[in-house]
């Protein structure tokens, strides 16, 4: 059986987690269930003999109170002794067979949506946080697809929860029917009282965890400002006021004992009273002859057992209705589709001037431009337009963008800001993401950064694994590694947008020198306001309210009072 | 600049396993008489428990012979049902209330060892491991002490009284209820040994998870811009391989573990059965008793199961207990009694460093034989490429760190010897980082001086032209994580409120006015100048602006001071000062 399984057993992750059918969220629950049907399929046969066996436990014992001691035969004693073993057996076999389908489904439906969300927010790109926040996709990302895999994780369960209930009905009915429908009358009225009853309770531990989530950010904040904290004061303050928000998070939950506690009586009473008032029946059809002791037993833990499966149902139509509100969430993201066009055909980009004729900017082939921006949102836009993340009649070589491939767009030009993002990682292998280049281009790109300094300060340098955005590193040392990246990525076109303002002058002087050096004789275009870098540039352009207004170098634009007033404001009447 | 990246995370403290318990030990007799009432109700609960069975036995028997008490018999159930209810929802309650009262009290002493942190400490902890102990462990330890504790009692409670009752029912038929037990000891102990690690990697994976799909999200724009679509999906295809791996190993764990103790725990029912039968039949014990017995062994099932599945749980909560524990006030400091200073008090505010070298990493100094004498209410502006020590030397002003080799002395006062209390009214850093705390704008700038009067919050706020957006928002203004965002230069407008507030003698500004734009820092930096008067101030400075209204500019290359003197010396002395300042005027 374990050696079936285990063939079963998938191997995740599936090299393609493949296309969903139709994008609703009952169809993509299906399609889910769909794509790992022999294990959905395998999971209920065990999860069906799994309970069964466990149902008829009781049945076993009753047997041989009945046969092997009321009856006082050894053998057959012996013989419902070794039902009862084997039943226990069996359903322990069952139920790790069933986990371990459980397992698979849950897992495949989870890695499958994780696989087809990452695929999405790359495809979506840059439309991401204009069509969607971080935090919405990253909460499909955990909750979702933990609610979706607990879905199918309970499949199996939850039909063989049902299953073992029929085969329980069945033979209570067969052996006394007006017990039986008690029985099966009083277990789901149980079930379904307790569930009323903790409908409020569930709204009272809502309140709670919303506020130890509040106490939780208190002491976050503690140790987020802990520096400021500990070198200007202000930790009595802190300390106070986080201890009075302890002791309120300390009442609420007290609160909500006295409510689990109340509900603690109904949940202990009813199943009780129930037993009770079974016993009573029963015992009165021992007397009457229409019943046997030992039966009698039986439905003792029939009533006793009977309580699982109905509750199974409830948690697994629960999940069900959780998972298609976590599956809507998922469909409308998987539904989103990019803001600009896929481009025209395979035209490929040959390279010569860049052309914005909304600003009239015109940026000439091999040189190094420098755009100065009197308004910091228009180095932004214009960036968007030139690299075309945003749809714009930029030509490059007298060809609109709008009608290339937007893959060889961004071949061909790249655009790093300073909301750029250095990812997790080899050093190395984050800063040459398209090839695999040697440690002399590698330290070269560096270099042009003024960044080896940063390198020298690491454990082992090119192959340090860096966490995640670059947390360990200051901000000015993660402008220079971004810059290096972009240097190192080589594209026809480089657009920078102010990326030197984290750095001190004399880095900037450095960098300004070297980054010009580097593209030599490429097109390079820097959005910048500081004189260091400008003065470095073969053409200087003014862009006042997204036009062009002068054109020249740093020195001959410096006569420009509009130029001067933004440049040189650092120098005051000394 | 921050200076070392990657630096040390040298983490902080974990208390020993020992201490642990003896804290937990200290705290059950300081609450002896609610642990006490918990106990005895739980048990008076688990003994209620405890005559259903029996009294069906004597049902069964009574039936099957004729007789006819079942009214009696089921009413004593129903009263017994009734019983045990109530009194477990009471013993329920007063555990949750110890609990609550036990827990408030652990995280208060955990938050309050944090805001006693050394200063060189909170500098290397690395706030990685902070937040994870603040939140994380906190809650860990809430599982533990409001459910995993409580549970493990009532289990513990319920097996022994059932034991008890198995023993009353007939000494012999206890025996055949314990043949699970070495069954379940050995295979608890294999399993609890490898499942902590083998569970702590499955989390760990799924961390991962999460966080590179947070990457691939939040850097969606650069995944597009350099087309690392195929790279992103990889990297999640090959954390998957990592977490299936690690969900692989836990469910081989369970699939030796819970079949196991599935077995272990139909057996006693068998035995007991078995047993209890042959005994009947050889007119040992009676049908009642047997019944009884065999339904008590069924009934320590959930018990057990209880208990083993909270052991771990348990654990899991001592490891977060000692964790938060490591985090605690020192016995030598504390609060309020912090060491009286050696020396008298400080009147000649004169600071020198003499012979400075500093390293992080030994054999790396970052600063190599540094001197320097401030005057009393000079303005030392400090220049230099990224990585030359600017942000060190600052630190080791400020008395955060302790120099590897020579003396800073504020009056003659080493200055990382000054209690805390004296090196605040001493030195103060505001560093480009900058914290915007949850609570009113008020709060945010009156830390040094909670009496503070508004008067002089508003002469604070104006010294740093943060006066025009902090009266619009109001004093009490809810700012902070979840309240009005404030933009990083009004933020760390803040920082330097604070400091106008607090008043030291010495301020050292480490890129303090980075965040705004020049134009604004240059003015913000001039009026806090005048509120500043007299005070010394040393600048470290990325814009030249500052060092331009500096009284002295020090050039730092390399760790060491490589040009000292006053604006015109070096433009004249015509060194890298001076290159620098013609570059910046644009060689006009």
């Amino acid at each position: 059986m374990a050696t079936r399984v285990s063939n079963l057993v998938r191997r995740f992750p599936e090299p393609d987690p493949g296309v969903p059918s139709r994008l609703t969220p009952g169809r993509y629950l299906l399609w889910l269930a769909r794509v790992q049907f022999g294990v959905v399929l395998l999971g209920a046969f065990y999860g069906c003999l799994w309970p069964t066996a466990q149902a008829l436990i009781p049945y076993a014992v009753g047997r041989a109170i009945d046969d092997g001691l009321t009856g006082r035969d050894r053998g057959d004693l012996l013989l419902w002794g070794g039902v009862v073993l084997a039943l226990g057996v069996a359903q322990a076999a069952a139920g790790i067979l069933q986990d371990r389908c459980a397992l698979t489904n849950a897992l495949g439906a989870r890695y499958r949506t994780l696989q087809l969300v990452t695929r999405q927010a790359a495809r979506l790109g840059a439309t991401l946080p204009r069509k969607t926040s971080a935090g919405e996709v990253l909460s499909v990302g955990v909750a979702d697809v933990t609610a979706i895999g607990r879905a199918l994780d309970l499949s199996s369960r939850t039909i063989g929860a049902v299953a073992s209930i029929v085969v329980v009905a069945a033979i209570m009915l067969a052996t006394s029917w007006r017990l039986g429908l008690v029985v099966l009358a009083g277990v789901p009225l149980i079930v379904w009282a307790t569930a009323l009853l903790l409908r409020p309770l569930h709204d009272r531990q809502t309140r709670l965890r919303v506020q130890q989530a509040e106490l939780t950010a208190q002491a976050v904040d503690i140790v987020g400002g802990l520096r400021v904290l500990r070198g200007i004061g202000g930790e009595s303050l802190f300390g106070r006021r986080y201890d009075d928000e302890s002791q309120r998070v300390r009442h609420a939950g007290v609160h909500v004992a006295r409510a689990e506690a109340a509900l603690e009586v109904a949940r202990m009473l009813l199943p009780g009273l129930l037993v009770a008032a079974i016993v009573f029946l029963g015992a009165r059809q021992v007397l009457s002859g229409e019943l046997t002791g030992g039966q009698l037993v039986a439905f003792y833990g029939f009533a006793v057992f009977l309580a699982t499966p109905v509750r199974r149902i409830v948690v697994g139509a629960g999940a069900i209705m959780k998972a298609l509100v976590a599956a809507r969430r998922v469909v409308t993201l998987l539904a989103l589709s990019p803001s600009i066009g896929p481009g025209g055909g395979s035209a490929a980009l040959a390279g010569g001037v860049l052309v914005d004729p909304v600003s009239g900017l015109l940026v000439e082939e091999g040189r190094f431009t420098a755009v100065v921006c009197a308004a910091p949102g228009d180095a932004a836009a214009l960036a968007d337009r030139l690299g075309r993340y945003v749809e714009s009649s930029v030509t490059y070589g007298g060809l609109p963008l709008a009608s290339v491939d937007v893959d060889e767009v961004r071949r061909r030009i790249l655009v790093s800001g300073n909301d750029a993002r250095l990812f997790a990682g080899l050093l190395r292998t984050e800063l040459c993401v398209d090839r695999e280049a040697d440690d002399a281009e590698l330290l070269a790109a560096v270099d042009v950064a003024s960044a080896a300094d940063v390198l020298e300060a690491l454990p082992d340098g090119l192959d340090t694994v860096v966490a995640s955005g670059g947390k360990e590193f200051s901000g000015g040392q993660l402008q220079r590694l971004r810059l290096a990246r972009a240097v190192l990525t080589s594209p026809d076109v480089l657009v920078l947008v102010e990326p030197t303002s984290a750095v001190d002058a004399h880095t900037e002087a450095r960098i300004a020198a070297r980054l010009a050096a580097a593209r030599a004789g490429r097109t390079t275009v820097v959005f910048a306001t500081s004189p260091i870098l400008l003065d470095h540039a073969d053409s200087v352009v003014l862009v006042d309210a997204g036009a062009v207004v002068a054109t020249g170098t740093h020195a001959s634009l410096l006569a420009d009072p509009r130029y001067r007033a933004l440049v040189a404001r650092e120098e005051g009447p000394a | 600049m921050s200076g070392t990246p990657g630096a040390s995370a040298a983490g902080l403290p974990v208390a020993s396993a020992r201490e642990v318990r003896r804290h937990a030990r200290r705290l059950a007799l300081r609450e002896r008489r609610s642990v006490a009432a918990a106990v005895g109700l739980h048990a008076l609960a688990a003994a209620s428990g405890l005559a259903g069975p029996w009294l069906l036995g004597r049902l069964v028997e009574d039936v099957t012979a004729g007789v006819d008490d079942v009214t009696r018999i089921t009413l004593l159930i129903s009263l017994f049902v009734v019983a045990q209810a109530v009194l477990s929802a009471l013993a329920m309650f007063v555990s949750a209330r110890l609990g609550e009262k036990v827990l408030a009290q652990l995280r208060e002493e955990f938050v309050h060892g944090v805001l006693a942190l050394p200063l060189g400490a909170v500098e290397e902890a690395g706030a990685g491991d902070l937040i994870t102990r603040t939140t994380r462990d906190v809650d860990l330890l809430a599982r533990a002490v409001r459910y995993a504790i409580p549970e493990t009692l009532i289990s513990v409670v319920t097996i022994v009284l059932t034991l008890g009752g198995l023993v009353l029912l007939g000494p012999l038929l206890a025996l055949p209820a314990l043949v699970g037990v070495p069954i379940l000891w050995a295979v608890t102990r294999w399993y609890l040994r490898r499942a902590r690690a083998a569970y702590l990697r499955e989390n760990a994976s799924y961390s991962q998870l999460a966080e590179g799909l947070a990457e691939t999200v939040d850097g969606a724009r650069t995944v597009e811009a350099f087309r690392l679509g195929s790279r992103r999906s990889a990297r999640m295809d090959r954390d998957i391989v990592t977490s299936y791996a690690a969900e692989r190993a836990t469910l081989r764990l369970r699939t030796v573990y819970l079949p196991t103790i599935d077995v272990a725990f139909v057996l006693p029912v068998v035995a007991t059965l078995v047993v209890g039968g042959l005994l009947h039949l050889d007119g040992v014990v009676s049908l009642a008793a047997v019944t009884a017995a065999t339904l008590y062994t069924q009934q320590l099932l959930a018990p057990v199961d209880t208990l083993l599945f909270w052991l771990n749980e348990l654990q899991i909560g001592g490891a977060a207990m000692a964790r938060l524990r490591g985090v605690r006030r020192d016995p030598a400091y504390p609060e309020g009694e912090w060491a009286a200073p050696a020396t008298d008090t400080v009147n000649e505010e004169m600071i020198e460093v003499r012979g400075v070298s500093h390293a992080y990493r030994p054999g790396h100094d970052v600063l190599h034989d540094v001197s320097l004498t401030i005057a009393p209410g000079e303005r030392l502006a400090v220049v230099g490429p990224s990585g030359a020590g600017k942000s060190t030397l600052g630190k080791l002003l400020a008395g955060v760190h302790t120099p590897r080799a020579g003396t800073i002395t504020v009056g003659g006062v080493p200055v990382s010897s000054l209690p805390l209390d004296r090196l605040r009214t001493e030195v103060a850093l505001v560093t480009q980082e900058h914290h915007v705390f949850r609570g009113t704008l008020r709060d945010n700038v009156v830390l040094a001086r909670p009496s503070a009067s508004d008067a002089s919050v508003e002469a604070a706020l104006r010294a740093v032209d943060a006066w025009d957006w902090a009266s619009t928002l109001g004093l009490s203004a809810a700012v902070g994580s979840g309240g009005a965002e404030l933009s990083p230069a009004q933020a760390q407008q803040l920082a330097l409120a604070r400091l106008v507030l607090a008043d030291p003698h010495t301020l050292v500004l480490d890129e303090a006015t980075s965040l705004l734009d020049p134009r604004a820092a240059r003015h913000l930096e001039r009026s806090l100048a005048a509120v500043l008067a007299g005070r010394t101030v040393i600048a470290i400075a990325h814009r030249l602006h500052t060092a331009h209204d500096a009284d002295r500019i020090a050039v730092m290359e390399d760790g060491r001071i490589v040009e000292l003197g006053t604006h015109d010396e070096l433009v004249a002395a015509g060194g890298s000062y001076a290159a620098l300042w013609r570059s910046w005027h644009g060689g006009g």
